[in-house]
């Protein structure tokens, strides 16, 4: 032990011996890189420092080619369109998985890759493992994130050791259980939530097992779209393959394993820097939830954290956490470690590339059965992000008093995903998964801005597919996507404003939307600004059900809402309006809702919180909002201070700010 | 303590262990010289996700500095429904 507490926070932190089950961790050094001599670097990581950069850019060309190669050739929309997946290069047994690399992709599946293939591997067997393999797996307790999501890892064998995984996380269409496609918060056990693969050889000797494809097709719907996906997935392995051996053979094996650990050394090296140098030693403790589970509304979820920092070291404590969820809205100790590290990449350090090294020095700490920690079989795990997202909240309410002008405001918190099913009238059957709900919103201002207002949350990383191709994949016609006036949080930089879909429908189906935020905005406001709305959702059945038979577009207008069956949201109950103060309507009072060919769906996510004090907002900026709508002249007065005098419908561009009434309201305003 | 009785002692309210001046002195820690002012009470014993896995650590609370990280169950505290099935 060194001689004094200073001394000991100075040294690197204390490690024993690794068992046999789990081989040697990197080791821990304080010296930056950029301290580093030549020599130093040499010996370290067995090569000079530019082939070292070389070999981390080339594994960055490597999953990138992944990528390409699955955008280009997968058959299902979610991977296509949805980019619902990440590859990922990691090192070999030896030195623990290490992760170096991961594509321009899904955030939570990079951070939960590292001890998705650790757990595969070892529990597979590293002995078993032959050139020629792909090993499958899919358990959100093993793997992380749900069982849609397939680990595809293929061992890099040089000389006859296995000195690298390739991998591939991919969202499979169907993977049994008792929804089509998976996705609802009402399943209530394992048992109902889909096909479990423990670690399983898919491919031998680069030939297909037999069984294991048979396992997968006699469980799964859809197999038609699965069978091309999964062979799209092996060829993306190959050629990732390919290009590391090629490298590993121009470069040798020891500068490739020096590249390995020295990916992750930049990564730690960046985090260990950002935490020493932004966050004030202290204890920060902070809440969030999510609104109920799939059984009834009677039990909300509350996620508690205590964030310690000391030096370079942060601890997440999440104890206390409520209960695990009786229905599949819980997530696992994995997704609640990918959320904190993309809360903290997002929040102090967004330099480096992401790798297992970010997580060096931070611990998380979270005992099982939460909601963010289930455990089988009574804690099924499917909305996985949704629990997870409360996690990157809470440390950004935790931090932003202490972050100042570097907090994040919040997103709109939750995908409010959309998934439904039916047969045509000639009786084939037709699916979609998050392409008509929620799924797109609004992100938070910051410093350097106006929050995005069409994005995926934080925690993700995903495209928006194209109307078209929605609409022409299944029996929809998408209405309607626009922006909500004043739903955006306000601030210095506002946060990016709600969207609308309006979605048609031709055909008679079951239809789910999982809304789990809306009793309290995740768009949390920071540095003084102020937070967004919530989000709802409101079905509209057409005339064979009773319905008003709006026709084929529904009117923008407010109005039009109180002749809404209310699906989810806070809501005036008589005109149906978002309403802070209104009844909770909660999105599984039925257990799925059926909807005739006519009816429509409108979602409206939360709005993005607000950034910095609305009175410090140039009044120009606010004319330009209310120009474009996203803010309204009412707005513009209540939240801002600012008069705006004009007609922004007929005459948008005739708009003028009333500078005196302006600095008066604004007086006013700062005064109360 | 065995590692495994973790997984039994640790509830949503509860997370972490007390550590005897005897344990940390097994550990190596000389608490005087080490964490001066400190007593065992200021070091607690758990287990923690991060890179590399699960761990068992002792940590002194104030500081967060760490006098022992020995790797723990690949899945931590989870229990598989197939755990403990004897095959052979």
């Amino acid at each position: 032990m060194a001689s004094s507490i200073t001394d000991t926070l100075a040294a690197p932190r204390d490690r024993d011996e690794p068992s046999a089950q789990t081989p040697a961790a990197l080791s821990f050094d304080d010296l930056p890189l950029r301290a580093l001599t030549d020599e130093q670097f040499l010996a370290r990581y067995k090569t000079d420092r530019f082939t070292a950069s070389i070999l981390a850019s080339r594994m960055r060309y490597v999953v990138k080619h992944m990528s390409t190669v699955l955008l280009t050739t997968a058959f299902s929309m979610i991977l296509r369109d949805w980019y619902d997946f990440a590859a990922t290069i990691s090192g070999p047994r030896d030195m623990n998985y290490p992760m170096s690399t991961g594509s321009d992709s899904l955030s939570i599946f990079m951070f939960t890759m590292p001890e998705g293939i650790r757990n595969t591997i070892e529990e597979f067997g590293p002995e078993n493992l032959r050139p020629g393999d792909v090993i499958i797996a899919n358990d959100p307790y093993r793997t992380g994130l749900h069982v849609n999501d397939v680990s595809f890892i293929r061992p890099v064998f040089y000389r006859g050791k296995a000195v690298a995984f390739v991998t591939i996380r991919a969202h499979q269409l169907d993977m049994g259980g008792v929804v089509a496609g998976g996705f609802s918060g009402n399943k209530k056990n394992v048992y109902e939530n889909g096909l479990v693969i423990s670690p399983t050889l898919l491919y031998r000797d680069d030939k297909p097992v037999r069984s294991a494809f048979n396992f997968i097709f006699d469980n799964a719907r859809y197999g038609e779209l699965l069978l091309p996906d999964i062979r799209s997935l092996y060829q993306s392995l190959l050629l990732g393959e390919r290009l590391l051996l090629e490298s590993i053979e121009r470069y040798g094996i020891d500068a490739y394993l020096g590249a390995i650990r020295y990916s992750c050394d930049v990564s730690a090296d960046s985090m260990r820097e950002a935490i020493r140098t932004k966050i004030p030693d202290g204890v920060y403790e902070a809440e969030d939830g999510i609104d109920a589970d799939g059984v009834d509304d009677t039990r909300d979820y509350r996620l508690k954290l205590k964030l310690t920092k000391y030096g370079d070291n942060i601890e997440l404590d999440f104890t206390g956490t409520s209960p695990q969820a009786r229905a599949s809205i819980n997530c696992g100790p994995l997704d609640v470690k990918a959320a904190a590290g993309v809360a903290l990449k997002m929040l102090i350090e967004q330099q480096s590339p992401l790798s297992s090294g970010c997580f060096r020095n931070i611990d998380v700490v979270i005992p099982p059965g939460t909601f963010c920690s289930a455990t089988p079989p009574g804690g099924p795990i499917f909305m996985y992000w949704e629990a997870s997202i409360t996690v990157l909240l809470a440390i950004y309410k935790a931090l932003a008093p202490v972050l100042g002008e570097d907090a994040i405001g919040g997103d709109y918190g939750s995908l409010m995903l959309h998934n439904g099913s039916g047969l045509t009238k000639s009786g084939q059957p037709w699916l979609t998964v998050g392409n008509c709900g929620g799924e797109h919103g609004p992100w938070g201002g910051t410093k350097a801005g106006d929050g995005d207002s069409y994005t995926v949350f934080h925690v993700s990383n995903n495209l928006d597919p194209a109307t078209e191709a929605v609409e022409s994949d299944v029996p929809v016609v998408v209405m309607r996507k626009e922006y909500v006036a004043d739903t955006a949080g306000p601030g210095e930089n506002r946060g990016g404003a709600a969207v609308r879909r309006d979605t048609l429908w031709l055909a008679d189906g079951e239809h789910l939307s999982i809304a789990l935020h809306a009793k309290e905005p995740s768009g949390i406001g920071v540095y003084g600004g102020r937070p967004g709305t919530t989000q709802a959702c409101w079905l509209f059945p057409g005339e064979e059900e009773g319905g008003a038979g709006l026709g084929p577009l529904l009117p923008a207008d407010d109005s039009i809402l109180a002749q809404s069956v209310p699906v989810v949201g806070l809501l005036d109950p008589e005109t149906k309006r978002v309403d802070p103060n209104g009844r909770y309507y909660y999105y599984a009072s039925r257990k799925s809702w059926a909807v005739k060919a006519g009816g429509a769906f409108r979602f409206q996510t939360g709005g993005g919180g607000g950034w910095g004090n609305p009175l410090a907002r140039d009044p120009e900026r606010v004319k330009r909002d209310v120009r474009d709508e996203y803010v309204t002249i009412e707005g513009a007065y209540r939240d801002y201070g600012v008069v705006i005098e004009g007609d922004p419908i007929n005459a948008p561009e005739q708009l003028v700010v009333n500078v005196e009434a302006t600095a008066r309201r604004r007086r006013e305003m700062a005064a109360a | 303590m065995k590692q495994d009785e973790y997984a039994e002692f640790l509830r949503p309210d509860a997370t972490k262990r007390p550590v005897s001046r005897d344990y940390l002195e097994q550990l190596g820690v000389d608490l005087e010289a080490d964490f001066p002012g400190s007593t065992p009470e200021d070091f607690l014993e758990y287990p923690v996700l991060g890179e590399g896995g699960w761990f068992i650590v002792v940590k002194h609370q104030r500081t967060l500095a760490t006098v022992s990280r020995k790797p723990w169950r690949l899945l931590g505290p989870i229990t598989l429904l197939s755990d403990g099935l004897d095959f052979d």
